[in-house]
């Protein structure tokens, strides 16, 4: 029993040790960021290079407004991605329900359709889509950015892969309870899919945060721009202005420390659990 | 009264929009009006400095004529894309915009630009700019740009650390002074930053100082010629020399070498001085710059890096908004003081040779301890040697960029080198060799 | 009075109660209405394939249409109009195309030796990416998934940060740390007495750079699929496995692995696909050198068709990678996934 303890004790050291050399390897590129964020452009090369934040954050932040009316940016990016996720994750998770727990006629040839799409390059993509755009007049709006991809392959094939694991049992006994086939949608697989669903929310929210050349292109006025867009216009061939970049990059993280604290909780063991018992 | 596309798809942009029930939600569908009175309204697009640039010209030449031209500013790769992306697609494309050198043969060639070669014998300006300019805009006997500003070659050097080390820039005329002079410095020192990615544009700006052309006049691929194997022997000298470092181009330690004086000379063109200005104020009055140094005596000591042109696309199929375009890029392009006040303000050197007569060519300049550059930019500018882009340009340089560095890698001989890229190149674009 | 507190008392109102039997009532009646529909699934699946064929499937067929064409410029006039009453759609004929029949493919597959570099380049990269991938990304959900750990939220955060770092941050951040010269990890390696690796100007070492870049940018984002993945697996198999006497080892083998397989499969397909997408990186960190050493198969399609605009030879290009992976991920999933 002492070695069990002994063990134990070594094992969750080792789990410590690894998880924080993980977490240290992936933050100091960004900690590096942010402290490149907080000092002028003229020290940003300097040598050997700056590890303590300097004083001069807010100068850069307000050269950033004046030059991209960042704000504006932030807005424009949170409208977009908010209601694209909410969008997606409605339309994946129906389909990935159907995928997973329904016989139909075309099932598997439609399955992996959807999957070789997620693989055609949206480099290519882009030319005939923009092409689509300017037919529907549509260039220049939110929707068009938000449409096309709403239909996620990757989110789709995810829930998919993971409605799989409710058992037929649960929805078999719902159905002689009188449930309706909405009802096991809605009323079963929907809750017992909260931290999947909480990791494509994550997902999808990522997706379209950082989503770059196709936005480019549809989105033409400044007042239109995403945070990606707004950054790209302070790259230039002779000139790239890092101090700027390094904080609206400080800036656009936040969202998205938001989004995983929010959906941190949806985290919980036991949901499936729970419903098997019944 | 001209219709421009904006407000044409904007109108079908509402119809649809209502027809599918969403027009009320306007923050999802954008802005759905461009402003009602933009009849007129011509946009063009442009990257950083040269969006700038037209958008101060744009101001002045508003106020005058009471037109409305603007220029949306974008990052270079946004431009490149979003260029792109109209242009092949036939749709979205500005009125007008820049275009660098070796894209206008590619814009050209997929016929996504308008030719302009009637409006410029019309305007009777093709004495006015120096004719190096002339063939980069030139595809197949017609113009497809108006020339705008070119990149005039000269050798940046460190004022402070030659004269340390004893190096007369006065006495580097050919390329042997030049190795010789950096065989002279200490081994921490660099006479040149020689990266990856600057050998194969190394390339290009000796292979034209030679007077070189990548294609025949009939199409045929030319890369393997005696002035080609010229110009990657100089590469191989240079590298064998032990006097060039491999310091990454734009990065901070690059900028920073050159601060502290660990590399002392860089190869460029003219627009370098905006950016040396920008990112080193402090090493002002340390700087000079003399002309390349010649492969020979007496040779040429002229080149070209870089330069854009101004284009209106093809897409632009209203006569009167191409006529009120072309006047605005007519005026900008070949009116001295617009052009002056782009050099001054921005480091675009003027291909419009009528503007060098202006004093401020002759000014002595505190960032380069008195020398007056644009002087001697200018005289490189009218000497530099034509020079024919074609659509496969992108193909030279990658074929070349590979092939000199297995060349450094001691892999194979300067000539093998360039045979090897021109028989590549010749593959992949279904050319023949000459 | 807390928030939960107000909420319970709305709850209890009377007023509530009565709209949320309505509301119980009308989904009721649509539910009922649901199921005797002929082909249910198809209702579920509808909403994804209308947009999907309304945004995407235009521009897939198209691509493929492309690939048998050379193109040859910009074209004027329509390929055909539909007017649907207030809507008119015209589908330019944007192109001026060149029917070239299987000539794109032929040079592709036979002769063109820098496509098959991009090959070998991004299939080298899979090689390396994937395995590594999954193992990392398991070994981190697994272990915040343990009872034990503290703080987990903020260890989950940060590590799924660098997802969030869009790509001019990301690329600036890794040429200076990567960088031959001035960089910041030759600089510590060279303090320790270690020589210089030459992260970007050899072949081999900058294909590890885009490893390290790909695998820094999206463990994070594999970590929280795997994790939602476990939180999925029946607690009670758990403990029966511990009545059992199982060992750590064997819980993890016979009751975790076996579990969590639809999940691992769908990280490798997703992970296999990634790779062979590759193209910010390469592109902004190596530009795809030395000497197109690391130029990825997206790159080169990227190049093809935005540099020397053959759009239809990068469309047969795109068409052969779809093909070439679609095929792995289909024997990812036959074989891997334990499909009934």
């Amino acid at each position: 029993m002492r070695e069990d303890t002994r063990n134990k004790a070594l094992w969750k050291f080792g789990s410590y040790i690894f998880l924080l050399i993980v977490t240290a390897l992936v933050t100091i590129p960004i900690y590096w960021m942010v402290v490149t964020a907080t000092i002028p452009q003229s020290e940003f090369f300097s040598w050997p290079p700056r590890v303590i934040p300097g004083t001069y954050y807010f100068e850069n932040l307000a050269a950033l407004q004046e030059n991209t009316n960042f704000i504006r940016s932030i807005g424009n990016s949170l409208i977009i991605a908010i209601s694209y996720t909410i969008l997606s994750l409605l339309l994946c998770s129906m389909a990935g329900f159907a995928f997973a727990k329904y016989e139909f006629r075309f099932k598997e040839p439609l399955f992996y359709f959807i999957l070789a799409t997620l693989i055609l390059p949206i480099q290519l993509l882009i030319i005939p889509l923009f092409l689509l755009m300017v037919q529907f007049g549509w260039t220049n709006s939110f929707l068009a950015v938000i449409l096309p991809w709403a239909a996620n392959p990757l989110g789709i094939f995810l829930m998919r892969q993971n409605m799989r694991a409710i058992p037929d049992s649960l929805l078999e006994s719902a159905r002689m309870d009188g449930a309706t086939e909405f009802q096991l949608y809605y009323k079963i697989a929907l809750p017992t899919m909260i931290p999947s669903l909480a990791a494509l929310a994550i997902i999808l929210f990522l997706f379209q945060w950082q989503a770059f050349l196709y936005p480019l292109v549809i989105l033409q006025e400044p007042e239109m721009y995403t945070i990606p867009l707004a950054l790209a216009d302070l790259v230039g061939a002779q000139r790239v202005y890092y101090d700027q970049i390094m904080v609206a990059t400080s800036l656009a993280i936040i969202p998205i420390f938001v989004v995983f604290l929010t959906l941190q909780k949806y985290f919980i063991k036991g949901i499936l659990a729970g419903s098997v018992k019944q | 009264m001209t219709m421009t596309r904006r407000t044409t798809h904007s109108v079908r942009r509402r119809r649809l929009l209502q027809a599918l029930g969403i027009a009320g939600v306007s923050g999802l569908a954008g802005c759905v009006s461009t402003g009602g009175d933009d009849d007129t309204d011509l946009t063009g697009w442009g990257w950083n400095i040269a969006a700038q640039s037209l958008q101060d010209a744009a101001v002045q030449y508003n106020e005058e004529n009471g037109t409305d031209i603007s220029v949306d500013e974008l990052g270079d790769d946004a431009w490149e894309q979003r260029f792109q992306t109209a242009i092949t697609s036939g749709e979205g494309a500005p009125e007008f915009s820049p275009v660098q050198n070796y894209e206008v043969a590619s814009f050209a060639d997929l016929g996504g630009l308008t030719d302009l070669t009637d409006r410029i014998d019309e305007a009777e300006i093709r004495d006015d700019i120096i004719d190096g300019k002339w063939d980069t805009v030139n595809i197949d006997g017609n113009d497809y740009a108006l020339p705008w500003d070119l990149g005039p070659t000269g050798v940046f050097y460190n004022r402070e650390r030659y004269s340390e080390a004893g190096i007369d820039p006065d006495n580097i005329e050919t390329w042997d002074d030049f190795i010789e002079a950096g065989a002279s410095l200490p081994d921490d020192i660099a006479m040149l930053d020689l990266p990856t990615e600057e050998i194969p544009q190394l390339w290009r700006t000796l292979f034209r100082q030679l007077g070189g052309q990548s294609f025949t006049e009939d199409g045929d691929v030319n890369i393997a010629s005696g002035e080609s194997v010229r110009a990657a022997e100089l590469i191989k000298d240079l590298d064998d020399a032990g006097i060039t470092t491999r310091v990454e181009m734009w990065s901070g330690g690059w900028f920073t070498s050159f601060a502290e004086g660990d590399i002392l000379s860089m190869i460029s063109a003219a627009w370098m001085d905006g950016t040396l200005r920008a990112e080193l104020p402090d090493t002002e009055g340390n700087w000079g710059v003399y002309k390349l140094p010649a492969f020979e005596e007496g040779g040429s000591r002229a080149s070209n890096r870089g330069g854009s042109n101004l284009v209106i696309p093809s897409q632009i199929q209203d006569e009167e908004v191409v006529e009120e375009v072309w006047e605005f890029c007519l005026w900008s392009m070949t009116t001295p003081e617009v052009q002056n006040t782009m050099l001054e303000e921005y480091g675009l050197f003027p291909s419009l040779a009528t503007a060098y007569d202006s004093s401020i060519y002759e000014e002595e300049q505190e960032f380069y301890d008195g020398q007056a550059v644009w002087e001697l930019f200018a005289e490189v500018a009218e000497e530099i040697e034509p020079y024919r882009y074609t659509p496969d340009t992108p193909e030279v340089m990658n074929a070349l960029e590979t092939e000199l560095n297995d060349m450094l890698d001691d892999e194979q001989s300067p000539e093998e080198a360039m045979e090897n890229a021109a028989e590549t190149v010749a593959d992949r674009t279904d050319r023949d060799l000459a | 009075m807390t928030l939960g507190a107000i909420i319970s008392k709305i709850q209890s109102s009377h007023s509530y109660k009565r709209a949320s039997d309505q509301l119980r009532y009308k989904r009721q009646t649509i539910a009922e209405w649901l199921p005797t529909l002929p082909g249910l699934p198809y209702l579920y699946i509808s909403p994804f394939f209308i947009l999907f064929g309304i945004f995407l499937l235009f521009p897939t067929v198209y691509t493929l249409y492309l690939s048998f064409f050379t193109y040859l410029g910009v074209a004027d006039g329509n390929l055909f109009e539909i007017q649907l009453g207030a809507v008119e759609i015209a589908i330019p004929r944007i192109a001026n195309l060149e029917f070239a029949g299987l000539s794109n493919y032929e040079r592709l597959l036979l002769r063109d030796s820098l496509f098959h570099r991009s090959m070998y380049n991004t299939a080298f990269i899979f090689f390396v990416q994937v395995p590594l991938m999954v193992i990392l990304g398991m070994a981190t959900a697994l272990v915040l998934d343990a009872k034990f750990i503290r703080a987990k939220g903020l260890f989950r955060t940060l590590i799924a940060l660098p997802v969030a770092t869009g790509l001019v941050a990301y690329s600036t951040i890794f040429l200076l740390l990567f960088n031959d010269d001035i960089g910041l990890i030759n600089y510590m390696l060279e303090s320790v007495g270690a020589t210089a690796i030459p992260w970007l100007t050899d072949g081999f070492w900058a294909r590890i750079t885009l490893v390290i870049a790909v695998t820094w940018r999206w463990l994070g984002y594999n970590m929280i699929i795997i994790l939602a993945g476990l939180q999925t697996v029946p607690q009670q198999l758990y403990e029966a496995a511990e009545i059992d006497g199982a060992s750590r080892w064997q819980k993890f083998r016979y009751v975790t692995l076996p579990q969590l397989r639809p999940v691992l499969l769908f990280v490798v397909v997703t992970s296999t696909i990634g790779t062979f997408q590759i193209f910010a990186e390469p592109y902004v960190i190596t530009g795809g050198g030395p000497g197109n050493a690391t130029i990825t198969v997206v790159q080169y399609i990227y190049e093809q068709a935005f540099l020397q605009f053959n759009l239809g030879y990068a469309s047969a290009a795109s068409v052969i990678l779809v093909t070439m992976v679609s095929i792995l991920s289909i024997l990812q999933i036959k074989y891997g996934g334990g499909e009934d």
